[in-house]
């Protein structure tokens, strides 16, 4: 059994899946709306706190679609080797996110028209990319769809900003750790550091929960 | 009445429903203990975790219909709960309004316990010597904010309704009431977006989270209830002529 091989099975389920591919066209489809009517307005606002509920989605999919019925086990008679398929899901969920990370990204800077350079499109690109990271974590360990979503969007949607109003500490919580990607402070090499470790400290706990438990 | 009771049942018996409700009293709580000691009242202050209390209400909302379609395990023959209830209680209005009456229930008794909680909490640790807020005013907004829960509730039960589907609604919703809320950025592009439901209600509770131009509170609050009946009232009109 070849890596290759788990990845493309992935890959499949995730592009037979209807509501991954409406998830993406819509995320990318908000994307090019807000970015549209920013620029008639006065003061634009950064588009990237609103897409990146559809990238908590992207990420919770893979997973949450596994255990709504028996689909996971079916996917351990097909790969056996527990690693190997958490591997393999983990490759296909970030092709998924790369994939419309950077149409989302492209949208924005093709509507922006004093784009200043590429370097925060990238910064962007890579930030939407490690929410959906993020959301991916957390889903492997929740195994469910439902709580996972409501976990992760309360987490970057409600909690971060809330704790951003009211204690500087909040800069640790991983999504604001990870904006530094595309708004660079002084500390721009930190913040990265500090969301990748929150996620594979998440992802962790997952996959050996995903290789102890029962399907 | 039995049916409400079979529907109270259910829905206590759904861990989800227990978690919304623990979102809306700690997580009210925790956020006025933190916004403590930061120059606002008392009563601003316990209000601070409102959209918490939101994220609770629509979560109770979805889940006490988006359950019923649920796919039992394979297991146990894959079933969906919606047969079972369809076949005890076919009246199909009669099940939307035993629902509708938990859901308000669930809501309406998960704000008097958060409310009073949390403006106690409030009192007692923030020095309450500055101008506060007329007694009148604070159950006004009290009941405001109890009214937007309970409306929002209606209105993700409702989506779910016709969407039969819990994950939508709970996107839209848990991030209209955040501060990325779609509805807000329009009310900068069009004064009509203030006519949409979580925006005219927010003046229900708040006066220093709306801009200029947002309904008041009476208008909005109608507004706000309007939207929630036509959404009631559609989920009714699907759900009576749609097999389960």
């Amino acid at each position: 059994m070849r890596l290759g091989n788990v990845v493309l099975s992935e890959l499949d389920k995730l592009r037979t899946l209807p509501i991954t591919v409406l998830t993406m066209a819509g995320t990318i489809t908000v994307a090019a709306v807000i970015g549209a009517a920013q620029r008639r307005a006065a003061a634009p606002v950064d588009v990237v706190p609103y897409v990146q509920a559809g990238f908590l989605l992207l990420g919770i999919l893979p997973v949450g679609n596994e255990y709504t019925g028996r689909q996971f086990r079916t996917s351990l008679i097909a790969v056996p080797a527990r690693g190997l398929l958490a591997v393999g899901k983990t490759a296909a969920a970030v092709v998924a996110l790369m994939l419309t990370a950077v149409a989302a990204a492209a949208v924005q800077y093709a509507l922006d028209t004093e784009a200043e350079g590429i370097g925060r499109y990238v910064g962007m690109t890579a930030y939407l990319m490690v929410i959906g990271l993020l959301a991916y974590a957390i889903a492997l360990l929740v195994r469910h769809l439902v709580p996972a979503l409501v976990g992760a969007l309360c987490l970057v949607l409600i909690l971060s900003p809330l704790l951003a109003g009211l204690t500087e500490h909040a800069r640790w919580l991983p999504d604001r750790a990870a904006a530094e990607l595309y708004q660079p402070t002084d500390a721009a090499l930190t913040g990265p550091l500090v969301a990748a470790a929150w996620i594979a400290v998440i992802g962790a706990v997952a996959i050996r929960r995903f290789h102890r438990s029962d399907g | 009445m039995n049916a409400l009771r079979a529907e109270l049942r259910k829905a206590l018996s759904l861990p989800a429903v227990w978690a919304g409700l623990a979102v809306t009293l700690f997580g009210s709580t925790a956020i006025a203990v933190l916004n403590s000691g930061r120059g606002k009242t008392a009563f601003e202050t316990a209000l601070g975790g409102m959209p918490l209390g939101t994220v609770g209400a629509v979560v109770i909302g979805v889940v006490a219909f988006s359950h019923e379609y649920t796919a039992n395990n394979a297991d146990a023959g894959g079933g969906r709960q919606i047969t079972t209830t369809l076949t005890v209680t076919p009246q199909r209005i009669r099940i939307l309004l035993a629902k509708v009456m938990a859901i308000v229930l669930l809501v309406v008794g998960s704000a008097a316990v958060t409310l009073p909680v949390t403006i106690g909490i409030t009192h007692l640790i923030v020095d309450t010597t500055g101008p506060g807020v007329s007694f009148g005013d604070a159950i006004a907004r009290c009941l405001g904010g109890t009214l937007y829960w309970t409306l929002m509730a209606l209105i993700a039960f409702a989506i779910t309704v016709i969407l039969r589907n819990g994950v939508i609604p709970l996107i839209v919703l848990i991030v209209n009431s955040s501060v990325v809320s779609v509805s807000f950025l329009l009310s900068k592009l069009t004064s009509l977006a203030f006519w949409l439901p979580d925006v005219a209600g927010l003046r229900l509770f708040s006066d220093v989270m709306t801009v200029e131009g947002a309904l008041d509170a009476g208008p909005g609050g109608l507004v706000m209830t309007g939207w929630a009946v036509v959404f009631c009232v559609a989920a009714g009109f699907v759900f009576t002529r749609r097999d389960a």
